[in-house]
């Protein structure tokens, strides 16, 4: 392995390369014209239907209802129409979507963070130790799964109310901890299990504790997942309406998503204004996404195993 | 409005620092037992504040859910078997189930499919292509479920004849003068669901590209290496050295979106409400609990769904087993 | 793990995040009003105008009266849901506005709300509101909703200078009406006489369900109309057959609607009226639906409303006789009946409430003695007329009737039934079928 990744190197001695060595060295198939055609058509595919709202949140109600989003494209002439309106009204207004917004972020970041920190602790003891009943534990955990998060809402808010939770973050947030709990453990054990057992084996023989393996070894090497997972739950919490509604309700602690309802009318007046908002929403998460993508690189196992 | 975001960053910075804290106790604790205690305790300690969340926020409802699916529709009085008995005696509740049979048996195979299909193909690209082409699939993940279906309005829309289309489709079908097809509204040969299917595919295949692109990255390369000098072909390599060494996350990929999509509801509600026979299981929980306030036959649901995980169970516990045998 | 420096820092750090974190809990956190605290909750599910308009007047009148109450005022969507959530699981607020009335009755038979009537002036409402609003919301004799906000049905809208330079007259009875699209058919097939469209979002059906109520009360009267809502005149019955037959009678054939009966249940109700003002050949007539439509007109009808549109309530069955009107609209209730929050109460009930609502929303008053001047534009002030002209007010059944019925099968079954996927027969008996037989 060493070897090959010196002679690469050796061999095209461009600045560029020590990045990308990693990557061309790890796979040396290339992209076909095959791979690349099928991959824009199903990109250029896939974006039609955002392509068609965005365009739409900057038309009128009028025009939306009128005539297809492709005539702003078809006709160049009416790109004049467009407008900003649903955009102002989206964020101006009279709710506060700055302090949404904060309360959104104060929401969504612990409850991204926490569930990783437990479910990975988790994760590690389901996959590399044992214990009576791990086999049994485990399945239940995963078939929580199937539970919906609103048969625990009535019971939750009762228990609150004796504890004195309601209406505050933390109230929020061991709701969406508890419920990604179950997810997290079970894509990060999964993980954990391909993760090469001679190296954990080799860290026991030489005296580390199970914390000391958990941190200097498992962890590291269990970040592509860990990424994954914080980013489902991150757009998950972050574009929750329902348990912030009951949990939090409407007020000064609200988040973006139960501002922007606040928006419609009774019956879905302004539903232009979901375009508009929706893509206001959309923005974070995809910036939490393209930041985690560091971390789904090739090669953190590779060089692990020796010989 | 300073004042309130720094509140929530300390708060913020509170919660965290509370998780780890617990951490920290359980740790120290851990290590202040006896040699062959602490050996024995540590895992449970491990799992601890995980099961306490799990228990307290989800296996404590479940089994009220249970318990309230023998009961009425505010849960005063029981009632047996009554909401099970009404729910599979109307049709349309049987409708419902075939329906959900339906999505199950075609959504997770197809994300699981289309997944891996961009997971690995983007996996060729030059790291800056793989990122665009990754985060374009993404994206439908970080529009919420009622964002997607104004989205998807724009494409299935449809509008009296003569009327101009609003709706891609039915724009297309024009330029061949034909249509306006309510594309929602057919439900011949269950049409209209397997255009919402669509939605949620467009969803959900980020979910399961993310999971398995992480899986191929983490193929050991040796293993690839020593295909190709083998002489194998790339499409040999794929089947033979790639899909073995992920295939547990191609199980857990297909059994979590299998159970995502046993619950779903917001992609049918937002769109058909269930009408024209689209309604799944999802919806009809859904529909019990928020306009029809009857706790009763909500929990009798969600119990079929408890029931209904088991084979998955089953088949989680085989793929257990082989596993700890290799 | 690190050095003992590290660890006793992040130990620390630790600690002095958990004090954070307990006392945050502690002291932040929206709670339910309390018995008799100086702050009143309240909340409702009315267009943002609205309520903007209803707390300035009440913010006002409490500071004119000296009080240190004050008021909380939240708009949430999902209000029925999250109310009978709440009051299982705590969290209520002290006053909430609920669109339905057989929510209402949900929340009176879970003991969550208390009767009005020693908190507003009783004698004072029954002289103002219009015949029948009090009953909507009357339980066993004790008044437990009270109509805070109203709109009408049974409108049927008109392009205004369309209308006139075609000369058409207003129809004064049904088979005037019936006449009348004659004519509107024999002029040409462009223009059809009726506008249709039952598609909502998550609520598909719904306009059809306005139809039947509408045609049910012109036809059979108020104590019949409140006999069919309360099941005791059963779907499957002569009146409600014949109701079917007139509804098919005026919208199927073949030229009645726009589009047709194919395009009925695909056309959104929100976009189905705009066909009365395409140019240069409007797609309709006529277009019947509630006074919010106003609402989702295109912006340059709204801007010119007044000069733009017409409207006539639909008529009675005989020229001159019964004529209840339908409507629909926001019902106060009370969960909580400390002092303070009774005289909050009593405030809401006062006609002038809504003095700052009305010229900036689609407020409509329940009470004849409002002020009508208040009212932005003349076709408001048409439409509150129709209402405070009828007979009867009758609350919309749809939300009458038990939610399985009236938010279910009443809703799928018309919507099945004008797709042509079923018949008449067949949706109205499902429809029985779907009653609760309990009183659940």
């Amino acid at each position: 392995m060493t070897d090959t990744a010196t002679t690469q190197a050796a061999a095209t001695p461009t600045p560029k390369i020590r990045r990308a060595a990693t990557h061309f060295d790890a796979n040396p198939a290339k992209a076909g014209w095959i791979t690349k055609s099928v991959l824009i058509v199903l990109c250029a595919l896939w974006l039609i239907p955002l392509i068609g709202t965005l365009i739409t949140s900057f038309r009128t109600t009028d025009a939306a209802a009128n005539t297809g989003w492709w005539s702003v494209i078809v006709h160049p002439s009416t790109l004049s129409s467009l407008t900003l309106q649903n955009y102002k009204t989206a964020l101006g207004g009279t709710t506060d979507m700055g302090q949404a917004f904060v309360n959104s972020l104060a929401i969504t970041l612990p409850a991204t963070f926490i569930p990783i920190l437990f479910a990975s602790f988790a994760a590690y003891a389901f996959t590399f130790t044992e214990f009576r009943g791990r086999e049994f534990l485990f399945l239940a955990i995963v078939s929580m799964l199937v539970v919906p998060n609103y048969v625990a809402f009535i019971p939750i808010l009762k228990l609150y109310k004796i504890v004195g939770l309601s209406g505050t973050f933390p109230s929020v947030w061991l709701f969406h901890i508890a419920f990604g709990m179950s997810l997290a453990i079970y894509i990060l054990r999964n993980y954990m299990s391909t993760l090469p057992k001679t190296v954990i084996e080799s860290a026991k023989m030489d005296g580390a504790s199970h914390y000391q393996t958990f941190y200097r070894l498992v962890l590291p090497m269990s970040v592509p997942a860990l990424a994954s997972f914080a980013i489902f739950q991150f757009l998950w919490v972050w574009n929750d309406l329902l348990v912030a509604l009951v949990f939090i309700g409407p007020g000064s602690n609200q988040p973006v998503t139960v501002a922007l309802t606040e928006l419609k009318g009774q019956l879905g007046q302004g539903w232009e204004l979901t375009t508009a908002g929706g893509f206001v929403t959309m923005i974070l998460p995809v910036i939490v996404f393209l930041a985690l993508q560091r971390f789904f690189i090739r090669g953190l196992t590779a060089g692990a195993v020796k010989g | 409005m300073l004042a309130k975001a720094l509140t929530a960053l300390l708060t913020v910075v509170a919660g965290i620092g509370a998780a780890l804290l617990l951490y920290w106790v359980l740790n120290w604790i851990s290590e202040r037992l006896p040699d062959n205690w602490e050996h024995r305790i540590k895992p449970y300690l491990f799992i601890l504040p995980a099961f306490l969340g799990i228990t307290v926020y989800i296996l404590y409802p479940a089994i009220l859910t249970v318990i309230n699916s023998f009961k009425d529709n505010f849960s005063r009085n029981w009632v047996g078997l009554t909401n099970y008995r009404t729910l599979f005696d109307s049709t349309y509740f049987r409708g419902t189930l075939f329906n959900t049979l339906l999505w199950i048996l075609i959504v997770p195979a197809a994300c699981v499919i289309m997944g891996l299909t961009v997971a690995v193909l983007a996996d060729r690209l030059s790291p800056r292509g793989e990122k665009a082409a990754k985060t374009v699939i993404f994206l439908p993940m970080a529009v919420s479920l009622v964002g997607a279906a104004t989205v998807w309005r724009f494409i299935y829309d449809s509008e009296p004849k003569g009327s101009t289309q609003i709706g891609l489709l039915n724009a297309l079908l024009s330029i061949f003068h034909k249509g306006p097809v309510a594309w929602l509204d057919t439900s011949t040969y269950h049409l209209n669901s397997l255009l919402l299917m669509v939605i949620l595919l467009w969803i959900q295949v980020g979910f399961s590209m993310v999971l398995l692109s992480a899986a191929v990255k983490g193929v050991p390369v040796d293993t690839l290496e020593a295909a190709r000098i083998d002489g194998a072909s790339e499409r040999q390599i794929f089947a033979l050295v790639v899909i073995p060494q992920i295939r547990g996350t191609i199980i857990t990929v297909f059994i979590t979106v299998t159970i995502t999509v046993m619950k779903i509801f917001d992609i049918v509600y937002v769109t058909t409400g269930g009408n024209f026979n689209t309604d799944v299981l999802g919806n009809q929980f859904w529909t019990q609990i928020s306009t029809f306030f009857n706790y009763g036959a909500a929990s009798a649901i969600v119990v079929i769904f408890m029931i209904a995980v088991i084979p998955i169970m089953w088949y989680q516990v085989r793929h257990f087993r082989s596993e700890e045998a290799a | 793990m690190r050095s003992l420096a590290y660890r006793t820092a992040l130990l620390g750090a630790a600690l002095l995040a958990g004090a954070g974190l307990t006392l945050t809990a502690c002291g932040s956190g929206s709670g339910s009003g309390s018995s008799n605290s100086t702050t009143v909750t309240i909340w409702s599910s009315v267009d943002p105008p609205v309520k903007a308009g209803l707390e300035k007047k009440l913010v006002s009148e409490l500071k004119a009266m000296g009080s240190k109450i004050n008021i909380q005022w939240s708009t949430v969507t999902n209000i029925n849901q999250l109310i009978i959530t709440k009051i299982q699981a705590g969290g209520t607020p002290d006053i909430a506005y609920i669109p339905q009335p057989g929510v209402v009755a949900q929340m009176e038979s879970l003991g969550a709300i208390k009767p009005l009537n020693s908190a507003v002036d009783m004698s004072s409402l029954e002289q103002n509101m219009v015949p029948g609003m009090l009953q909507a919301g009357t339980i066993n004799g004790k008044l437990y909703g009270l109509l805070g906000s109203a709109n009408v049905k049974g409108l049927v809208w008109y392009n205004k200078p369309a209308w006139t330079k075609a000369g058409w007259q207003i129809p004064t009875s049904i088979p005037a009406l019936e006449s009348l699209m004659s004519k509107m058919k024999a002029k040409g097939s462009a223009t059809a006489p009726w506008c249709m469209g039952i598609n909502s979002t998550g609520s598909q059906g719904w306009p059809a369900t306005d139809w039947f109520e509408t045609l049910t009360m012109k036809d059979y009267g108020a104590t019949a109309y409140n006999e069919w809502v309360t099941h005791k005149i059963k779907f499957v019955s002569p009146q409600i057959e014949h109701v079917g037959a007139q509804f098919a009678q005026l919208l199927f054939p073949n030229g009645n609607a726009y589009g047709g009966r194919s395009a009925i249940a695909s056309t959104g109700f929100d976009v189905a009226g705009n066909g009365l003002f395409t140019t240069p050949t409007p797609k309709c007539w006529m277009y019947m639906q509630g006074s919010f439509i106003t609402g989702f007109f295109p912006t340059s009808v709204q801007s010119s409303l007044d000069k733009s549109v017409g409207v006539f309530g639909f008529p009675p069955a005989t020229a001159g006789g019964q004529n209840p009107v339908e409507g629909g609209g926001d019902m106060l209730t009370m969960l909580n009946d400390s002092a303070n929050v009774q005289t909050v109460v009593k405030l809401l009930s006062q006609p002038q409430i809504g003095d700052d609502a009305a010229p900036t929303s689609s407020f409509i008053s329940p009470f004849k003695n409002f002020d009508m001047s208040l009212y932005p534009n003349d076709t408001t002030r048409t439409v509150a007329n129709i209402m405070y002209k009828g007979d009867t007010f009758l609350f919309d059944g749809s939300d009458a009737m038990p939610a399985q019925v009236g938010a279910g099968s009443f809703w799928t079954q018309m919507t099945a039934w004008v797709a042509n996927q079923e018949s008449l027969n067949a949706a109205l008996t499902n429809i029985d079928q779907s009653w609760p037989t309990s009183g659940s």
